[in-house]
């Protein structure tokens, strides 16, 4: 399990061992992941994150087009295993939950986890942290340059 | 929005390609795919219709390895650039740090350029964002074409470039300005990212 602050692990650590989710991902709304648990390789987890915000942005969009409340959970059912999607507001912004779950559990109690991962995690949200001014380091150029020659092969 | 984490010193940084349909945008995110070792780069997804349109959009994500101390990575996005998926555009542009607007150099082309560029300004500003300030940089594509058919780099400053963004002539098959491309929105991104305040690089 891995998250970009610390205070995020609780909360989300809680909610997978309640639940018995087998994956689950906290993202933004642009698809940049907050936290994780479950996925093996990193740059998967940032296609799956990419694609659940896609998801959650059309199927919002779809709903505000018919004139409804934009949809806060989606949910794919397979034959072994289903997909949770819900977004929730934080003092951090909003947020989207993609939850992996198999036979092992059941919707409504993902759900009702969910709901209360979203309570714990508004509570423990720690106030904006103050910025970090640092001088842009000399090196930085140099070192991005040779960061896209070692990418592009040149 | 870019992501900086400064436990594990890691930045993310989404970075989208915008233009008129069939500029070039699904082929620099290609080109890039085919370059980088398979260490460095994730799985490309491509939400295309059958006919290989972008449908929704194209996501790279990249390792940009170790910069300034912090490791960092660029998801790169594309946009369908047809004039009817806007409202897909606008929430592919979502929490973008960066734009590379790839223009078709062909002259039968520049009103599609220009109209998707004036969108892009539309989407921007509907967004809140700045476009005075905010990372964008133009690569005029297809420039390998014969030259009856296109116009040159200086004509499309000329016509597009109106705001005095960073230009590159490119060929996104043969992969000709392509990583310079790529090389002058990082540095737009990251830079702005230090100058924010975010503490980095």
């Amino acid at each position: 399990m891995r998250a970009i602050e610390p205070w995020v692990l609780g909360p989300l650590g809680t909610f997978v061992s309640e639940s018995q989710a087998r994956l689950a991902l906290l993202m933004t709304t642009s698809g940049q992941v907050v936290a994780q648990h479950g996925f093996a390789g990193s740059l998967d987890l940032m296609a799956s994150a990419a694609l659940g915000s896609g998801i959650i942005a059309s199927t919002s969009e779809l709903a505000v087009q018919m004139g409804w409340e934009p949809f806060r959970i989606v949910m794919h059912h397979g034959s072994r295993r289903a997909h949770f999607l819900g977004w929730f507001d934080t003092p951090r912004g909003r947020w989207i939950a993609l939850v992996v779950f198999s036979a092992d559990t059941k919707l409504g109690l993902v759900q009702v986890f969910f709901e209360r991962m979203v309570e714990e995690l508004v509570a423990a949200t720690p106030p904006e942290p103050g910025q970090k001014k640092e001088v842009l380091a000399a090196d930085f150029e140099r070192e991005l340059n040779a960061s896209l020659r070692a990418l592009f092969g040149r | 929005m870019s992501l900086v984490n400064f436990t594990t010193r890691e930045i993310t940084c989404k970075i989208v390609y915008y233009g008129p349909g069939r500029s070039g945008k699904t082929t620099n995110l290609q080109y890039i795919y085919g370059r980088v070792p398979e260490a460095r780069r994730g799985r490309m997804v491509s939400l295309a219709t059958q006919t290989d349109r972008t449908l929704f959009f194209d996501f790279l994500p990249l390792d940009l390895g170790v910069i300034s101390g912090f490791t960092t990575r660029f998801q790169l996005y594309t946009v369908p650039g047809q004039v009817y998926y806007n409202a897909t555009r606008k929430l592919v542009l979502q929490g973008a740090d960066g734009v590379v607007f790839v223009a078709d150099s062909q002259a039968r082309r520049l009103e599609d350029n220009l109209e998707s560029l004036q969108n892009l300004q539309a989407n921007l500003l509907g967004q809140g964002v700045d476009v005075r300030s905010f990372p964008i940089v133009l690569q005029y594509n297809k420039q390998d074409l014969p030259a009856d058919l296109i116009l040159t780099s200086a004509d499309l400053d000329d016509a597009l470039n109106f705001r005095g963004y960073r230009s590159f002539a490119g060929d996104a098959v043969r992969g000709a300005g392509v990583f310079e491309t790529l090389k002058g929105i990082s540095e737009m991104v990251l830079k702005r990212l230090a100058a924010s305040g975010a503490g980095v690089p």
